[in-house]
């Protein structure tokens, strides 16, 4: 088995079709509601967050519930990876302490009842398998050869948005009256701010004597961080669909500080993706026009 | 050693008054006995080796998990990389209460065989070869813990190495429920004349080498070569 | 950009720049679904490829058995799941055929005092959707149960009496407005 597996590989049946971030932000479609089609009151979304009052909560619902799950299949194929592909040792180089490969052991089973939950919730909510797009932005954050990076990008970049999702369809389910949403959302949130203290914990110690290795871990974590804010979709900015967890994020292990700055890269990619949408809409009027 | 509990029930010696508290250390129905067939230096080899194994095993699952395209097959591997991850770390916990405080120095293969052994296991890695990864685990590993995990169990002193026990029996535990795991998720993949024959061709490539290396913990491992004894 | 017209069913825009849709295939599609559901009127399909979003309406210029149908539709309506910004062919059959079923029960005399789509309550909307849906699960188009079952629970409650009103809607045909929304509790 080769020791690094790229995300090009990840092994899935036919029923699922895989994009990547790249694709995505190709969309040049604005993925905001415009004042100018709401023609009344009643049909218009108080905002873009995920309740049942809006018109598309059904569907919208099962849509991100099966990004969780696929997002949760890559997590535990992450997981699975980063327990094999550095060997046990002192955490400098290419090892990681013996004890965090038992962890991302445990994370690993971790994660593959979390696809099994979000399975069964896709059932429950009338979702095929496959039913929508794969986005592999989640494992290739993942896929970074420096296991300082892996804990940097999943364990606090990827868990720490799995928190900001998971709440949204927690209170989602609960307002909604859903027997088993709710009840399931916090199991799995109860897990994945055990992750993100992991992985704090972890980034600290193998970095204790390395503070450019340190530094270097949280830029990246905070270019991941901005990658998963998906154009500005989560953040505290009233357009955004999802906004941050702060408090499970706070038992998680994340300051206050870091909470701000990930909102920050948030309402950035917000600005950038709307300017680059004006750019490609000027595009083709220009082409239209010619 | 011999028999020391008289043949009366394990009440006041004879003699003594009705409500003395005095009683024979082993009451009748305790039949453990002293020695055991491994000195701490050979429990210790053995538990190395185990950790060694053990660690290798948890890799490979863990790596398998994003080669194979079978979403159950996925999760439960997720589960079982755990279970694996979770025996090495009892048998570090172990290797210093058996006077090895680097556990690392301990933490090594039987013998060369075993290290091609791992090699061959898991050298496949296209989605398309689920069944010669599972037969790998399922068909040759597990049931070689099982029966090195057995043979130490029955052979090692109930009472002097009763942790190293206590351990085997929640690991022996999770090696059955494994193998069962795996043999249903082998059954339901083995559906034509060809699956059968990949199957027993890769479990005979596998078991050949296991041969060679005379089990987990080399030629020693259910007995037949001498061990180090008390 | 003008629409394109091919019997029927017109497709506005005739052609599309920001998604990968023909609306040659898609004309198709609409006029296939028409002929299965037995709908002969002119259909008029706005897609506004501006928004991924998936809302959807419909209309008629008239109220009259021979009226003209308008759906407005954005992309995400008709768009493939599976490969966004590509035409998704069921996802079309189901979100034009619930739209072609709406209209023609807006034909009716019993419908004259329908809100437009865009007042409709959120619970009023949910029963519709189910007994467009069924009627569409009948006529052969291929349907999630479920999906429209949740999305009914969504508005009625995850109870027997949401479930129950779901199955009396899922199996019906030929309702009027009050029949359809007869499991909304009154305020």
């Amino acid at each position: 088995m080769r020791q690094f597996f790229p995300v090009e590989d990840l092994a899935r049946d036919e029923r699922f079709v895989q994009t990547n971030m790249a694709e995505r932000l190709a969309d040049t479609r604005d993925p905001m509601e415009p004042e100018s089609k709401r023609k009344s009151a009643k049909s218009r979304s108080a905002s873009n967050r995920l309740t049942p009052d809006r018109p598309d909560a059904s569907d919208r619902a099962r849509g991100l519930m099966h990004g969780i799950m696929v997002g949760e299949i890559q997590a535990l194929e992450g997981a699975g990876r980063t327990a094999h592909d550095f060997e046990a040792g002192d955490g400098s180089g290419d090892t990681i302490p013996f004890e965090l490969k038992l962890d991302m052991a445990r994370q690993a089973w971790d994660e593959a009842r979390h696809v099994e939950i979000s399975a069964k919730l896709g059932d429950w909510m009338g979702t095929e398998l496959g039913e929508f797009q794969e986005n592999t932005v989640l494992f290739e954050a993942a896929c970074s050869n420096d296991p300082v990076l892996r804990l940097a990008g999943v364990n606090r970049a990827l868990e720490g948005l799995a928190i900001d999702v998971f709440t949204q369809m927690k209170e989602f389910g609960d307002l909604a009256g859903d027997p088993y949403l709710e009840f399931c959302e916090d199991w799995m949130l109860a897990d994945e701010v055990t992750h993100v203290k992991m992985g704090s914990d972890w980034l600290r110690k193998v970095t204790e004597k390395d503070p450019d290795r340190r530094t270097k871990a949280l830029e990246f974590q905070q270019v991941v961080d901005k990658l998963f804010s998906f154009g500005g979709a989560r953040g505290d900015h009233e357009e955004s669909s999802f906004k941050l967890a702060r408090r499970f994020r706070e038992l998680a292990g994340f300051t206050d500080g870091e909470n701000d700055t990930i909102n920050k890269l948030g309402v950035d990619a917000f600005n950038e993706r709307n300017q680059a949408i004006k750019q490609a809409r000027d595009a083709a009027a220009a082409f239209a026009d010619a | 050693m011999g028999d020391t509990t008289s043949t009366s029930d394990a009440a006041a010696p004879s003699g003594a008054a009705a409500d003395s508290t005095a009683r024979a250390p082993f009451a009748p129905w305790d039949r453990r006995d002293l020695p055991g067939m491994f000195s701490v230096a050979e429990t210790a080899r053995r538990v190395g080796n185990y950790k060694w194994t053990e660690m290798k095993l948890f890799e490979a699952l863990g790596g398998w998990i994003a080669t194979i395209p079978e979403l159950d097959i996925k999760m439960r591997l997720g589960a079982h990389c755990y279970h694996h991850a979770w025996h090495a770390d009892l048998w570090n916990q172990r290797l210093p209460e058996l006077r090895e405080m680097k556990p690392e120095r301990l933490t090594v293969p039987a013998n060369d065989a075993i290290v091609r052994f791992i090699e061959a296991m898991t050298e496949p890695e296209a989605p398309e070869l689920t069944i010669e990864k599972l037969v790998g685990v399922y068909r040759v590993l597990i049931p070689h813990f099982i029966s090195a995990y057995t043979y130490h169990r029955n052979n090692t002193s109930e009472i002097t190495d009763a942790p190293t026990i206590r351990s085997i029996n929640f690991i022996l535990q999770d090696e059955f429920d494994d193998w069962r795991d795996g043999e249903m998720m082998l059954q339901s993949l083995i559906t034509t004349p060809e699956h059968v024959q990949r199957a027993a061709s890769h479990q005979a490539n596998l078991e050949a080498i296991m041969v060679e290396a005379g089990g987990i913990t080399g030629p020693s491992s259910i007995g037949g070569a001498s061990p180090d004894v008390s | 950009m003008s629409a394109l017209v091919a019997g029927q069913v017109s497709v506005d825009p005739a052609e599309f720049t920001q998604v990968k849709y023909d609306a040659n295939e898609i004309a198709a599609i609409v006029t296939s679904l028409a002929e299965t559901l037995g709908v002969s009127n002119s259909i008029s399909l706005i897609v506004d490829e501006t928004t991924p979003l998936a809302k959807i309406t419909c209309s008629i210029d008239a109220p009259s058995s021979d009226a003209t149908i308008v759906i407005d539709a954005m992309s995400g309506a008709i768009e493939n799941t599976k490969q966004l910004t590509t035409l998704g062919v069921n996802q079309t059959r189901t979100s034009v055929g619930r739209m072609l079923l709406r209209a023609r029960d807006r034909m009716r005399a019993d419908f004259a005092d329908v809100d437009t789509d865009d007042e409709l309550t959120l619970a009023e909307s949910a029963a519709w959707d189910t007994y467009c849906a069924g009627r569409l699960a009948r006529a052969g188009i291929e349907i999630n149960t479920q999906r429209w079952r949740y999305n009914h629970r969504n508005r009625f409650g995850f109870s027997d009496a949401g479930d129950a009103d779901f199955d009396r809607l899922w199996a019906a045909d030929g309702l009027s407005w009050s029949e359809v929304v007869a499991g909304i509790a009154a305020d």
